[in-house]
């Protein structure tokens, strides 16, 4: 079930991808595949990040006039690292979602370009512009589409972020008695 | 880790077709709901100034007349003129009209699919063009979609000529430069000797094997005069709306085959097989 829910919005995210630049440029300077990428991989679910993020990246590969396989790469990359620092760090909390969809944004863009430039296939549009647009787009409208995968992904998520505050209490209501 | 797969050709990517094959309805049907809403918000917009602009067009279309009329009598001269020279008429390019289903969806790229492909006889290199100027050329074919690099494209180029082909020495190419967006391209090459001024208009030349000659690819807005040593640095707005595309069309121009130069020199001896 969390598989095909995860199909179906990975779907959705890259039709709204493929499609969103026709009604209005501006639109496309969201990079909704990446968000659902970042979502997954703070899921601490290694294998379903990387799958994900090397699909989303090839298909939007496949419509663009760039390397195909360049975003592939990237994304897979990127949803690694954030896997990575998921297993390390606690991120579940909401507000720390926002710098870290920032950082993905970033690195995505940063290794899509740097593989077309040593490929020898500079991107066609002025490479902080473009950055600074797709930063600011992906991180405003990212932050609003995790929290409607929360509620759509459901419990998993939601029983998770329970258990770290239970553990948290907990860890806090015990901590004076250790001492002692 | 590029996929690189490559139909039988080597000129395609396979991946890029399938995708496009699939994504190409799909695209299709977005682009008629956006352009459906857009219609509907921009008509009720456009009511503000209506008096006004019906009697510019009324203007307009009286100087449009007057223009026909002035073009019939030259066309017919010009037949006449070229009747009398023997010249034989070439045939009119034939074209495929075309509808703008999707732009690059990376935001990197300058690129757009049209809903025309393999089945209506669009192939790989075609040009593409509106009523103000060359759009582009075709990349990749599928069968009901294909996708088209923009003259603006930092990998786009085509041979142009400032002014008439056959009346001005001003030639060299246009390519697009990712610093300046959509709206201009450059053209480089152009003898510094030669003479360019503001307004003029620059045509394909067809020496680059994809644009037909005599097309009109935009008109010159800004000139960095160069020297006998030094080419003009020539900036130029594209004639057609790049930014705006909706219906275009496919051209079915086939350039002349050249013929391979000979790579040997007539008089060498050729080393005997042993």
């Amino acid at each position: 079930m969390s598989q095909l829910k995860i199909a179906a919005v990975l779907l959705i995210s890259i039709v709204l991808q493929l499609s969103l630049r026709a009604v209005w440029k501006p639109l496309a300077y969201i990079d909704f595949p990446l968000v659902v990428v970042v979502y997954i991989a703070l899921q601490r679910d290694a294998w379903q990040a990387l799958v994900v993020g090397t699909l989303a990246g090839l298909i939007v590969d496949a419509q663009s006039g760039g390397l195909i396989g360049a975003g592939g790469f990237s994304k897979t990359l990127t949803a690694y690292i954030i896997f990575f620092g998921a297993t390390k760090v606690n991120l579940e909390n909401p507000l720390l979602r926002i710098p870290v969809l920032a950082a993905a944004t970033v690195v995505d863009s940063a290794i899509y370009v740097f593989l077309h430039r040593l490929l020898g296939y500079p991107p066609g549009v002025t490479l902080m512009q473009t950055i600074s647009y797709k930063l600011i787009a992906t991180t405003v409208v990212g932050t609003l589409v995790l929290y409607m995968l929360d509620s759509v992904m459901s419990g998993e998520s939601s029983q998770r972020r329970q258990f770290a505050t239970r553990r948290r209490v907990a860890r806090r209501s015990t901590g004076p008695l250790r001492r002692r | 880790m590029a996929v690189d797969a490559r139909d039988a050709n080597g000129q395609q990517k396979i991946l890029r077709i399938w995708t496009q094959t699939f994504a190409s309805p799909l695209q299709s049907a977005s682009s008629k709901v956006s352009g459906a809403t857009g219609g509907f918000f921009q008509q009720i917009w456009n009511f503000r100034g209506t008096a006004a602009e019906n009697e510019q067009l009324k203007e307009r279309l009286a100087q449009a007349e007057r223009d026909l009329h002035a073009a019939r009598l030259s066309e017919a001269e010009n037949e006449r003129l070229k009747s009398l020279l023997g010249l034989n008429e070439k045939s009119e390019v034939q074209s495929i009209p075309a509808r703008v289903i999707a732009r690059d969806p990376s935001v990197w790229f300058n690129t757009i699919t049209i809903n025309r492909g393999s089945s209506a006889g669009v192939a790989v290199n075609m040009p593409v063009v509106t009523g103000g100027g060359i759009v582009g050329r075709v990349i990749t074919v599928s069968p009901w979609a294909s996708q088209v690099m923009l003259i603006t494209d930092e990998k786009a180029g085509a041979g142009a000529v400032v002014g008439q082909l056959g009346q001005s020495g001003a030639l060299g190419s246009v390519r697009g430069r990712a610093d300046l967006g959509v709206g201009v391209i450059e053209m480089r090459y152009v003898s510094g000797l030669e003479q360019v001024e503001l307004g003029d208009y620059v045509m394909t030349t067809g020496q680059d094997g994809i644009y037909p000659p005599g097309l009109t690819v935009g008109k010159v807005v800004d000139v960095k005069k160069g020297s006998a040593t030094q080419a003009h640095q020539i900036l130029i707005q594209p004639g057609a709306q790049l930014d705006h595309l909706e219906e275009v069309a496919v051209l079915l121009y086939h350039p002349p085959q050249r013929s391979t130069p000979q790579q040997t020199l007539q008089n060498a001896e050729k080393p005997k097989d042993r």
